[in-house]
């Protein structure tokens, strides 16, 4: 990837300020050849991959060496990107919101510090993997779980950071206490951990105060160095409870029988039910079922369900904690489905650690066209009701096929709301679909923003769109925002734009792709 | 006092000859054991009996291609170039991920002569 200079800076200006960066991390870890930058892409870029391309990396080994890099970005405001592992595909991957940004990759501060077994909480570097963890935990046997997203080949504080989630819920909840730097270099310590010594850091997630953890969530006010991270007991039991349902109306009653359960607790997490399209997407080429252009037609359908011998929708709900809790709460649940169904749900008895490690199998899913492929992800927030998560499932479907494209749609709830994860699929190569793809992804935010429905995470490429279907009174919030990062980044040098949060430097980019 | 240094130069140019030849033979058995471990740590997730990468490189060249460990066709600069530049679904893999002393090892580890493989 040939240079992009951050907007504003000269040649001279840009070689200079990563000759500093090099005098002060070393010149091994400042990567600015045209390789390097291209190891920072999008590998699942929506649009152009230049849309958003680094201008290189640093990589800090220490706080201290955060510290100096973000003075050397004031001195010669160079926009930096921090980043954790990486790994964040169908979001961005590796790369900035603009271009001409520097990744400052957090990859090699990855120490685990503490673990702790008794009070359930970790404490983790930014570079710390998923697999990093599994590892650790098992290799001790230190009887503790952690939530792992579909892809397990991120970092736990980059995916939390994101808010990211699993079926254990979202991760940014487990957050109680960050160690974080400013964007002009003072490092501060949120909720207990503010007290010098404070020994409940960890433990207590507000401290004395305003609490700081979620502002740091999907935000560009700071740079996180630590992260204390709740973690939860292994559990004395489980109890898997298959659920296969045959027609795609079938959501509604069960939105309306589990969304009680999980308020009152018989459930946990978040009680996930995932369209049939994702049991063929991993295993299987689309070419092997259909060769149309259009969304893949209802007989097709049938037919992948056949063969793999699935519902319509489809989802484990997992019951866990102490055997006879479980088997209490498995009767409410199975009682709730009686009301609505005579299917049997097949039921599976697990000791309590047999959870599944972190994985990347679910990756394989991109070579669904068969070539290089990618995804993105619309995932609005509504409420946890029956008759509403059908409206809209239909709805998004019948946009799907309006568009042509491969319906794949879960739904996440927490007894509350529900998340509406829909994962678009593409072929990297075919320009046209793409265009498909950005046209459904317009068109999904706007019959969103109708409903009063909104995203809880978004591409880089639409990060603008999604921050203005946040309206309420001319987006109040985000000049809210806008107004705190001038405050804490006078010269706007830390991830400009990332979810619509423009500091004045840059607020000429908004928009721009 | 001639003889003598004829005898040094003769056994120093024998030694640098036989090192010459095993490195062509074995490589440095301590490299590849970095590249194992770099490799364990770095791609097994995708790159082992089950995984993604195992899994589309099957698809894509057939089974008997699929596990890189056991491959024998493996060139030094295309696994770099794979490795950097990403390959088909395969992500790029950047000099922090993987550093390059732990590049040299990988690459000397899929690239070392493998042992027959066992009927
Ligand atoms: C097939 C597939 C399945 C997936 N399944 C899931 C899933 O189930 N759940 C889920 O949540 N995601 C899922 N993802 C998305 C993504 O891969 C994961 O969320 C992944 O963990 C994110 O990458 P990362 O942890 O390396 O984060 P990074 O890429 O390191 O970080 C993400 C962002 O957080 C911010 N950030 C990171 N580190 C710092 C720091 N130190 N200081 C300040 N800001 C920082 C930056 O804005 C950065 O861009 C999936 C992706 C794919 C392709």
């Amino acid at each position: 990837m040939k240079l992009i200079l951050p907007p504003g800076l000269t040649k001279t200006q840009f070689d200079q300020a990563m000759a500093a960066f090099a005098r002060a991390i070393g010149k091994e870890w400042v990567l600015a050849t045209d390789e390097d930058r291209e190891t920072y892409l999008d590998q699942y870029a929506p649009g152009r991959e230049d849309s958003h391309a680094a201008a290189g990396a640093i990589a800090p080994g220490s706080v201290e060496e955060v510290q100096a890099c973000l003075k050397i970005a004031n001195e010669y405001r160079v926009p930096l990107w921090p980043m954790s592992r990486g790994k964040n595909f169908g979001y961005g991957g590796a790369a900035p919101r603009m271009s001409g940004t520097v990744m400052l990759d957090m990859g090699r501060m990855n120490r685990i510090l503490e673990v702790n077994a008794k009070a359930g909480y970790c404490i983790v570097e930014p570079g710390v993997g998923f697999f990093d963890m599994w590892e650790y935990l098992r290799s001790r046997k230190i009887p503790l779980q952690m939530g792992i997203p579909g892809n397990g080949w991120g970092s736990i504080v980059g995916n939390a950071l994101e808010r990211g989630f699993s079926p254990a819920g979202d991760h940014s909840n487990n957050i109680c206490g960050l160690e974080v730097l400013t964007p002009t270099g003072e490092l501060i310590r949120t909720g207990m951990g503010a007290m010098e010594g404070g020994k409940a850091w960890a433990l207590f997630k507000h401290g004395f105060g305003p609490s700081w953890d979620q502002m740091v969530v999907q935000g560009n006010f700071f740079v996180v160095t630590k992260m204390c991270l709740w973690m939860k007991p292994e559990d004395e039991a489980a109890i898997s409870v298959e659920v296969k349902l045959d027609k795609p109306a079938d959501i509604g009653w069960f939105t309306e029988t589990v969304t009680p359960l999980r308020l009152r607790g018989v459930l946990d997490g978040y009680v996930r039910l995932t369209s049939f399209q994702a049991t063929a997407t991993v295993p299987t080429l689309r070419k092997e079922w259909y060769q149309g252009r259009d969304s893949i037609p209802d007989d097709v359908v049938t037919k992948i369900r056949e063969r793999f011998n699935v519902g319509w929708w489809n989802g484990p709900i997992r019951l866990s904690g102490y055997s006879d809790v479980c088997e209490a709460n498995l009767k409410r649940l199975l009682d709730g489905f009686a009301k609505h169904t005579k299917q049997e749900f097949k039921v599976t008895r697990l000791a309590g650690n047999a959870v599944s490690g972190p994985t990347t199998y679910p990756l394989q899913m991109v070579n669904w066209f068969g070539g290089r492929g990618g995804h993105i992800g619309y995932s609005p927030v509504m409420p946890a009701d029956g008759k509403l998560v059908l409206e809209q499932f239909e709805r998004t479907r019948r946009r799907f096929i309006e568009f042509g494209l491969d319906y794949s749609g879960t739904f996440y709830n927490d007894g509350r709301s529900a998340t509406n994860v829909n994962l678009i699929l593409y072929d990297k190569d075919d320009a046209e679909q793409k265009e498909r793809v950005r046209k459904l992804f317009v068109a999904l935010i706007k019959d969103a923003k109708e409903q009063g429905y909104g995203e809880y995470r978004t591409h880089l490429s639409y990060m603008d769109d999604v921050a203005d279907s946040y309206d309420f009174n001319h987006n109040a919030l985000r000049k809210l925002n806008e107004r705190m990062k001038d405050a804490l980044d006078p010269n706007g040098i830390l991830a400009p734009g990332r979810n619509g949060i423009w500091p004045k430097a840059f607020r000429d980019q908004r928009g721009k792709l | 006092m001639r003889a003598r240094t004829l005898v040094l130069v003769v056994v120093a140019l024998a030694s640098a000859f036989s090192g010459a030849a095993m490195a062509a033979a074995a490589p440095d058995a301590a490299l590849v054991a970095r590249g194992k471990a770099a490799f364990t740590h770095r791609c097994s997730m995708c790159h082992r009996d089950g995984g993604t990468g195992t899994f589309i490189l099957a698809r894509r060249l057939g089974a008997a291609k699929s596990l890189l460990e056991q491959r024998t066709d493996l060139d030094p600069t295309y696994v770099r170039t794979v490795v950097r530049w990403g390959l088909v679904n395969m992500p790029r893999i950047s000099r922090v991920e993987l550093p390059e002393p732990d590049m040299d090892a990988l690459v000397a580890y899929l690239t070392a002569p493998k042992a027959p493989a066992t009927p």
